[in-house]
């Protein structure tokens, strides 16, 4: 009997299964590594901490090489024959990576922006304060607006989205007009201008000024959209009402010293009106959360310390060296000459340390070098920078906006529409910039001498292909002229000592101009964009604003 | 519930009360020819009490007067004995050629075959031992119909994708559910990342397999529910038989070939053409080009690349026990080199399996695997096969003082785009993948009463992973790494299931029942841990401690899932005649939300053995007839998706979350319905045996991403990944047929054959949004697209025709260009300045203008090729006299197309300009002579287009048909002699009781058109692998399959 009953103890034993484990929370599970939207939003650190990423991550497939492409290659002020070279032959293809990789980058600002602004609205707690429900909208409107600015000068007509998931399956979604788009964004940033603090809440963040000083530039482009030979001078009134107004709170100031900008040390510094906020380690845990900038530009993996380094065939064009001024403080900070000596970054060249050293490609009496490497966003290996740089990783910001854009463009919006300008508050910004970069004040200024300035102020900054984009929106003949007269072909350049030389001569070896037609103005959209999106190529249409 | 139970303690009571006496009755089993038979099994009918015979086939049991003995032994027919008063009971067993009484392995039990209602196939232990196998699915190509397998790469020990009926998701996993001992373990999604060629199912050892099921049918599979859809394939390892014990070694040694190279451009005509194209480009000359004429070939790339290497695998088993418990065990040690450098797979397993008849009523068996495996996926994920291809000939890949060749400033190279010496770093990159798993199971049969029976068991399933992938500072030509990395991971899976399995089965006169119910709960989890560490002062500790802590990074992910499910079947059989049987399974899975989250799976199936039929006993040609049905809904539970997971990115202002993934709570199961028409056939006492099975299958709510365009920000870094959705509808037909005969016995003599073939069309019905346009597309492979459109096979190749290129100005004239920004190109002319404008030109490409606008843009993209195959087979031929015996397994596929991107990468002749070499056929590229007005192509006659700095037109940066190629092949897959040495020869030792010796080629030729190394291209699973891009049928360089020949000894003891 005591066998049997230990029978019945083990079947009802097993039987026993058919009743347990059905519970429904057995089934009931939620991602274990990660939060979701709908938990999140519930403090003001995780509030803050969800528009972060908008200074970063989101702006990664423009940053990595379509800033220097577009930005720079197409504007004339760099120059490769193989990295980027259909930008800087003025044949942009549709199949180009960095094409493809700004039209997402820009488009997933966008997504990540409206994302913030729904999900704070829909879950942030009770207990959030409202300013800073206010401050993460206010964050995401501005890049969102900047988004669009770049998307606009870039493309043209492209769909504007105040909701993503309402658009998923909207087959009838057309492209905006450029004025509707215009007009977007300076919804968006001057939004951002009136609920962003004047003080950020931390070092680096947004503030009302930053916001202004954008709202400034976007009203100067702005005034040339549907205009033809003049601008409109409504819109050039407020580029200068927000540009006075962020000179006159004092927000921002130059740093004394140009070369000193692109130091990691000066990340968040004084003249920082908007600057992207990269993790150089990032890259390992979110691949676009660093700056890759230097992989690509540094001229040897000497200076880098890593493999990356491969910029040796990049440099600056035939034309920007031409545009500098005997003494521009600012071409050494931007372009590195056979010669110069940057005491800042080390080299170790077949085992030898020291600083670095810019060599001739030769050694002989007349040694030179065929390139004006890049300089600016090349901050060296990492007992240069704390040790802050990994292979293709470095943290130096990227400028969206520095201050002294700010008074390049109060004196532009003074100036208007009249040829020149002896305007005393346009001079004094105006000559501000030129003191510090050690070249002389002016008495009087033309349009041309303010594009000049830009054009050596902002070289590899990613802008000089937007100056030409602003000049084209009511001038386009002079902006296909400015781009036709561009030399973009090969030089060399001579060093007076090949130590710390104190000038150059540049000549020209093979000069080479390529002209751009309107209908190649604009980046092309990229083709498998078009492909499986084919209402990109309806009629645009004014947008609906709420 | 609880009523049941109490039933059951009362029979169980009854039982116990009415034994009967019983007695002692021995006899001797013995085959035809009067050998003794060992193993046999002996169990009294509708219990599980029995012995097996023992070596001599002498067996002893205790049995009652009623007790009818059933023997069956596999080969032989089962034969009834009612014992009445005998003690001695000798019993003589006729082999059966086809084996119909044969119990065979099914979902969730065992049914005689005769009672199967639904398509399924086995492969057995010889017939995997037949081919040399490193893991376990290979040895299932070309030997079932229906089964669609292709190696994705031939790396040791790599990806395979097995297709059951085709595909049955478009983006979800297509790979079948293995149940491995009751482990249910299914293939997920290529995974992106370091270690994404490697195979999920590499740790177990085939020789340890007894036999594989592959269900086909939907009424078989829908017991599978949500998991079975893509089929099921039920792997039984190896047990012990009562007896004496078996020893069993074996050594096999394969020696691998390389590849037949394809022919790439000389240094002389590297040579020439960078002198071309510097000219061109006003870039600087190289000195050491300048006469081509007195360079020879150069550097060989692939004969440093490829090598013959060996394969060997040891492997000790032993089996057998006495009545009441059985035993196998076995070890193994596999060790294979690859054929490429930076690749090799070793194993090391061993497997225990018990069985133990611990009471009448109580069966307890075990069984348990251990393994280790350790992989070098180097190769494929440093893409050499493709770099290697793309060196420059000017490069040595050592140079005379030792150091490693690489791109430098001399050498008509490119600095930043010449590919690193693929070589070197084959050789010096560490990417090592060490990965321990248990796997194992415990099982307890009760008998509850006659007929009744609860079966119990768990198992599961623990995975220990260790990845290390060290690049360690380098200096090759002018490229420089000062800085070692190394990011290492741990990872782990562990899963466990609970099934609780109550099986009935009764006769009544004609009426036979045999009824299951169950309840199953399953769960998995996964965790993973990396590190990474950069700047190690010495390449030879790749340790994280030894790395700086400078920049170091760490992560890790933990994911976890749940599966609940109750089942169950009713077959019932009317006079051996008609079988009917009804099964249902329902599921709950934690991938749904509370709404969705349970799945009812269906199915139906009828059998009718039309042979049985007294009007059908006068046609003594047919053995066999059935006529089968079958209706069955199973299920995909896909990923997951409900959520929507904020991801983390690092900020500098400490983590940030940003939206990681539209959640979608609305999201149901994908359900697939199919319906299956099946016969077999028997004719000629069995001599010719026809299977043949026909289905449709309907997917709907097929499970995938919303495909969106890039505009709405689900796309590259910082993106919101597009929601989970049910997209829409697929159908599936296909067929499989098989067939075997035996062709000749005679004299000693055996020659028989096994063909089948099998074919399936797939199609997209229905996509839900009117907008999808559901595209893969690889940015790696110049935006390679495959496209799904409704009313097409999913995934067919994309992009434009080519028509050659242009042969004089007339032609450009007549012809549609390309745009830019919707403004046709110029032709190319000269301006005013005196200086060329860029346009379309002699020599570049045309492209067929399908939508006849007049221009080329994005719209005049079509189909241009289909990656599925119309037909895919297997023969095997068998012939045996005396101890030898030959097997030729020829395997084929027809009517696939692949994409030769290797082709179409490396015979862009601009790629001069970035210092690469290409296929020998580009040196062929169009060269233009004449002048501005009058263009003269110089060659003509090749279709390769010019050189062009600006490539304003746009060669090779559109997809075109021109690198379509047929994919068919039919290849000699095995060819294996063998040798059994006489017993008369051994007898004269006592050791060694058999031996047998075998020399085999596997792979050993392949006819196909295909101009790569290898048409068996499969899905990409290299270092860029991810589903939303994971190409199917597009060459990126595949590891390739290669002559493997093989020597092994088998020797019993």
């Amino acid at each position: 009997m005591i066998k049997m009953n230990y029978k019945k103890y083990i079947a009802g034993l097993m039987l026993l299964g058919l009743f347990t484990s059905c519970k429904e929370d057995f089934l009931d599970r939620p991602p274990l590594s990660q939060i979701t939207d709908v938990e999140y939003y519930k403090t003001t650190d995780q509030v803050l901490m969800a528009t972060a990423p908008l200074y970063s991550g989101v702006w990664f497939g423009y940053n990595d090489k379509a800033a220097v492409g577009i930005g720079d290659g197409r504007g004339g002020t760099f120059f490769s024959p193989s990295y980027e070279m259909e930008h800087v032959r003025l044949a942009s293809s549709p199949t180009q990576e960095s094409v493809s990789g700004a039209w997402q980058s820009f488009f997933n600002i966008v997504g990540q922006s409206n994302a913030v602004i729904n999900n704070v609205t829909q879950y942030a707690a009770p207990e959030v304060p409202d300013n800073i429900k206010q401050h993460a909208i206010g964050e995401a409107r501005f890049f969102r607006g900047l988004a669009y600015s770049y998307l606009v000068q870039t493309y043209g007509a492209v769909p504007l989205l105040e909701n993503n998931r309402e658009a998923f399956t909207d087959t009838a979604l057309a492209p905006n007009t450029v004025e509707s788009i215009w007009e977007f964004v300076i919804r968006d940033i001057r939004y951002a201008s009136k609920v962003l603090p004047e003080t950020p809440v931390q070092r680096a963040r947004l503030t009302k000024y930053s916001a202004q000083a954008m709202l400034s530039r976007m009203f100067l482009t702005r005034a040339g959209v549907g205009s033809t030979g003049t601008r409109n001078q409504s819109d050039l009134d407020s580029a200068a009402y927000y540009a006075k107004s962020v000179i006159d709170a004092n927000a921002f100031n130059l740093l004394p010293n140009y070369e000193d900008l692109f130091l990691t040390r000066n990340n968040g510094n004084e003249e920082t009106v908007a600057a992207l906020q990269w993790v150089y380690n990032g890259g390992a845990t979110y691949w676009g959360s660093q700056n890759t900038q230097q992989a690509y530009m540094a001229f040897s993996s000497n200076i880098t310390g890593f493999g990356d380094g491969w910029g040796g065939d990049h440099g600056a064009t035939m034309d920007i060296l031409q545009a500098y001024e005997t003494g521009d403080k600012r071409r050494k900070a931007t372009y590195m000459f056979p010669g110069d000596t940057y005491s800042y970054i080390t080299e170790v060249a077949n085992g030898v340390r020291g600083p670095l050293q810019v060599k001739t490609d030769n050694n002989g009496a007349d040694a030179y070098k065929t390139r004006a490497n890049i300089k600016k966003y090349v901050v060296g290996r990492p007992e240069d920078n704390e040790g802050r740089v990994v292979q293709m990783g470095t943290d130096i910001q990227t400028y969206l906006m520095r201050y002294a854009e700010v008074l390049l463009i109060y004196a532009e919006a003074i100036m208007g529409n009249s040829a020149s300008t002896s305007d005393d508050r346009a001079l004094k910004a105006f000559n501000e910039v030129r003191l510090r970069a050690g070249v002389p004040a002016k008495t009087s200024i033309t349009w041309e001498d303010i594009y000049h300035e830009r054009r050596v102020e902002l070289a590899m900054e990613g802008q000089s292909w937007y100056d030409i984009v602003r000049l084209h929106y009511y001038n386009p003949t002079l902006a296909l002229q400015k781009l036709s007269q561009q030399d973009r072909g090969t030089y060399q350049i001579t060093p007076n000592t090949k130590v710390n030389a104190t000038s150059w001569t540049i000549t020209s070896v093979t000069p080479q101009y390529y002209s751009v037609t309107e209908s190649s103005f604009f980046v092309p959209l990229p083709a498998a964009e078009l492909s499986r999106a084919p209402n990109l190529r309806k009629m645009p249409v004014p947008y609906q604003f709420q | 519930m609880a009523l049941l139970l109490a039933i059951i303690f009362i029979q169980v009571n009854v039982v116990l009360a009415q034994a009967p006496t019983r007695h002692a009755v021995t006899g001797k089993v013995t085959s035809s020819d009067g050998q003794g038979l060992p193993g046999v099994s002996i169990i009294i009918k509708g219990t599980t009490n029995g012995v097996a015979s023992d070596v001599e086939g002498n067996y002893s049991i205790e049995a009652a007067n009623t007790d009818v003995l059933v023997v069956s032994y596999i080969g032989f027919v089962t034969q009834e004995i009612t014992v009445g008063n005998r003690t001695q009971l000798n019993i003589g067993l006729k082999e059966d050629a086809k084996v119909l009484n044969e119990v065979v392995v099914t979902g969730y039990g065992e049914i005689k075959r005769s009672d199967l209602t639904s398509a399924q196939t086995t492969i057995g232990a010889t017939q995997i031992e037949k081919t040399v196998n490193t893991t376990v699915e290979q040895a299932i190509q070309g030997r079932a119909a229906g089964v669609y397998v292709t190696q994705n790469t031939g790396q040791p020990g790599g990806g395979v994708s097995v297709n059951i009926r085709g595909i049955n998701s478009i983006n979800g996993s297509n790979e079948p559910l293995y149940v491995i001992d009751g482990v249910q373990i299914q293939p997920g999604n290529v995974a992106y990342g370091s270690t994404s060629s490697s195979n999920p199912l590499a740790g177990l050892n085939p020789a340890d397999i007894e036999s594989m099921e592959i269900l086909q049918g939907p009424s078989a599979t829908a017991l599978y529910g949500s998991r079975g859809t893509n089929g099921v394939v039920l792997i039984t390892t190896k047990r012990g038989t009562a007896g004496d014990i078996k020893i069993n070694y074996g050594y096999t040694y394969s020696l691998q070939d390389k590849p037949q190279q394809v022919d790439v451009m000389s240094l002389q005509q590297f040579a020439i053409m960078t002198n071309e194209m510097r000219a061109l480009t006003n870039a600087t000359p190289n000195l050491d080009f300048q006469d081509p004429s007195v360079l020879g070939e150069g550097t060989n790339w692939q004969e440093a690349l490829f090598k013959r290497a060996p394969l060997q695998k040891h492997q000790l088993s032993l089996s057998g026990g006495g009545e009441k418990a059985q035993v196998y065990l076995s070890g193994e040690y596999f060790d294979q080199a690859g054929i490429a450098i930076g690749s090799n797979f070793k194993r090391y397993s061993f497997r225990l399996n018990v069985d133990n008849q611990a009471r009448k009523w109580l069966k307890l068996s075990t069984n348990l695997a251990v393994n280790q495996t350790m992989e070098n996926l180097a190769a494929t994920q440093e893409n050499v096969i493709l770099t290697a291809l793309q060196m420059s000939p000017g490069i040595a890949v050592v140079n005379p003082n030792g150091t490693w060749g690489g791109a430098d400033e001399t050498n008509g190279a490119s600095l930043q785009y010449t590919p690193i010496n693929p070589i070197a770093l084959a050789n010096i990159v560490q990417n090592d993948l060490l990965r321990r798993g248990v796997i194992g199971g415990l099982n307890a049969d009760v008998t509850l009463l006659k007929g009744l029976s609860f079966r119990t068991s768990v198992s599961g399933n623990a995975n220990f992973g260790n990845s290390n992938y060290f690049t360690p500072s380098y200096q090759i030509g002018g490229r420089n790494n000062p800085t070692a990395n190394l990011a290492a991971g741990n990872s782990s899976s562990t899963y466990w299931n609970w099934n609780q399995l109550l099986q009935y089965n009764t006769a009544l006169g004609k009426h036979a029942i045999n009824a299951m119910a169950s309840h199953e709960s399953q769960s998995g989890r996964y965790q993973d841990i990396t590190g990474q560490r950069q700047g190690f002062l010495s390449n030879d500790f790749p340790v994280l401690a030894a790395g700086n802590t400078q920049g170091q990074t760490n992560n890790s992910s933990l994911s976890d899932w749940a599966l609940e499910s109750y089942l169950g079947r009713v077959i019932y059989t009317f006079n051996e005649k008609y079988v009917l049987q009804g099964a249902v399974r329902t599921d709950g899975s934690s991938n749904f939300g509370p709404e969705n989250r349970w799945g009812v799976f269906p199915s139906l199936s009828a059998a009718w053995n039309i042979s049985q039929e007294p009007f059908m006993k006068a046609v003594p040609l047919i053995n066999d007839f059935k006529l089968r049905f079958e209706t069955g809904l199973t299920g995909n539970q896909g990923s997951g998706g409900i959520y929507a997971p904020m991801t983390t990115i690092p900020t500098t202002w400490g983590s940030g979350f940003v939206v990681g993934r539209y959640g979608n709570p609305g999201l149901q199961w994908e359900e697939t319905n199919t319906n299956n028409i099946g016969f077999n056939l028997s004719l000629l006492e069995n001599r010719i045996q026809l299977e043949g099975d026909f289905y449709i299958k309907k997917t709907n709510n097929l499970l995938m991403g919303l495909p969106l365009p890039d505009y709405l920000g689900a796309t590259g870094n910082g993106s919101i990944e597009e929601p989970t959705v049910n997209i829409g509808s697929l159908q599936n037909k296909g067929y499989a047929l098989s067939l075997n005969t035996i062709n000749m016995d005679r004299g000693g003599f055996n020659w028989s054959t096994n063909f089948n073939v099998s074919g399936f069309r797939p199609k997209v019905t229905e996509f839900y949004s009117a907008s999808a346009i559901v595209e893969r597309q690889a940015g790696f492979m110049d935006f390679f697209t495959q496209r799904a459109v409704v009313g097409q096979a999913p995934w067919l190749f994309y992009g434009y025709v080519e028509e050659g290129i242009f042969q004089n100005l007339a032609e450009i004239e007549a012809s549609a260009l390309p745009t830019v920004n919707d403004v046709e190109l110029p032709i190319q002319s000269i301006g005013a300045d005196g200086a060329i404008v860029d346009g379309v030109w002699v020599g570049d490409t045309k492209y067929k203008d399908i939508n006849e606008d007049g221009v080329i843009d994005e719209r005049d993209q079509t189909f241009i090729g289909n990656p599925w195959p119309k037909a895919t087979f297997g023969l095997t031929n068998n012939f045996s006299y005396k101890g030898f015996d030959l097997m030729i397994l020829l395997t084929g596929s027809y009517g696939n197309d692949v994409f030769n991107y290797v082709r179409f990468a490396n015979s862009d002749p601009n790629n001069i300009n970035l210092g690469r070499n290409m296929m020998q056929e580009t040196f062929n590229y169009a060269r233009v002579g004449g002048d501005a007005a009058n263009p003269v192509l110089l060659n003509p006659g090749y279709d390769v287009p010019r050189l062009s700095a600006t490539n304003v037109n746009g060669n090779f940066q559109r997809i075109t048909s021109k690198y379509v190629e047929d994919g068919s092949y039919l290849r000699l897959k095995n060819v294996q002699i063998g040798y059994n040495i006489p017993k008369t020869l051994l007898a004269r030792q006592g050791v060694i009781q058999g031996a047998r010796l075998t020399f085999g080629v596997q792979n050993l030729y392949t006819f196909t058109k295909y101009t790569g190394f290898d048409p068996e291209v499969g899905a990409y699973v290299g270092r860029e692998a991810q589903v939303s891009s994971q190409t199917i049928g597009a060459d990126y360089g595949r590891y390739p399959l290669t002559p493997m020949y093989t020597f092994s000894i088998g020797v019993d003891f």
